[in-house]
């Protein structure tokens, strides 16, 4: 997965706001997508973290933290990468019958912990120039 | 009486009652008939090769709503068009486990293969969720409200009776999960 726009030099300064458009529809494709798993009564704690470590192939420890996660804030961002990567990690969920989600990693609106710093500040950068 | 799943030299492995067979043999019909698609006359034959389903809505009935949820929380256009080209598959994949489930119903013990087992965890999910949408649990205070009834002899009405339903279910799913889990350890 390549970042190029979340990884750009320091967005507070020598931005040139001529070029923004165009840059920013050259890189839209490469914005990271984030897969949200939302919290629901139903679903079984033990489940939830079966389908992390068989899925995604994380480790008990990671997939229960995840877990726990979602079940305490009421979602949790569990993968990233290209929009038709979280797409396809979206249905596999429903598949699972767990209420996932894709959204925009720069969306930013969750302020959750497992976002990375770097595609915050991507989107960080955009709101200052904009 | 059903017995716990348990995972062992044979695989995972569980045993039902005849009348719970039954039960959940009915439960799994009910979810299938949810989830056959609409056949659409006009449907281009070649678009339904590949999947594609453009005539597709949102669902209004909300258990199938949270069976084939919208794939963006605040994009209802964006949903609905991811749904035209994945809904159709993913309806047939959630029928294909729940049919594995269902054929597994045919004696009293349940030998489960890792795929077996997959299989029977999603379409016990899936009959968990509708079940829930009927009981009305939004909130893990009603799924506490529903878990403390627990005995057969109260079952008096339709909404007692899901309850017990809903608890059989859960819990032989639980004991189905640990089993898997204690499977994913042998193999790590």
């Amino acid at each position: 997965m390549t970042l190029s726009v979340a990884l750009g030099p320091d967005t507070q300064e020598g931005t040139r706001t001529g070029t923004e458009a165009s840059t920013d529809s050259l890189t839209a494709p490469d914005i990271p997508w984030n897969l949200v798993i939302w919290n629901d009564p139903v679903n079984l704690m033990s489940y939830v973290s079966y389908v992390f470590q068989s899925y995604f192939g994380y480790s008990e420890s990671k997939a229960n933290k995840l877990m726990m996660e979602v079940h305490k804030k009421g979602r949790s961002i569990v993968a990233h990468g290209s929009k038709e990567q979280v797409e396809r990690h979206a249905v596999a969920m429903h598949g699972f019958g767990l209420w996932a989600t894709v959204e925009k990693a720069s969306g930013g609106n969750s302020g959750n912990s497992k976002n990375s710093g770097k595609s915050g500040g991507s989107g960080q950068g955009k709101g200052k120039r904009g | 009486m059903a017995k716990a799943f348990k995972y062992g030299l044979k695989g995972i492995t569980g045993f039902l009652e005849p009348a719970e067979r039954e039960l959940l043999r009915s439960l799994i019909d009910d979810v299938i008939s949810m989830l056959q698609p609409a056949e659409h006359t006009s449907q281009d034959p070649l678009a339904a090769l590949i999947g594609l389903d453009m005539d597709v809505q949102e669902p209004t009935d909300r258990a199938v709503k949270r069976l084939l949820p919208n794939v963006m929380k605040n994009d209802d256009g964006a949903s609905l068009e991811f749904r035209q080209l994945t809904e159709r598959s993913l309806r047939e994949t959630k029928i294909g486990a729940l049919r594995a489930a269902a054929l597994d119903l045919d004696r009293d013990e349940v030998v489960l293969t890792a795929e077996g087992a997959r299989f029977w965890s999603m379409a016990l999910n899936d009959v968990r969720l509708v079940l829930a949408e009927r009981l009305d649990i939004r909130d893990e205070e009603d799924a506490e409200h529903v878990h403390l009834m627990q005995d057969w002899s109260q079952a008096e009405d339709v909404e007692s009776y899901l309850a017990l339903v809903y608890n059989f279910t859960t819990w032989l799913q639980e004991s189905l999960v640990q089993a898997m889990l204690q499977s994913l350890d042998a193999r790590a």
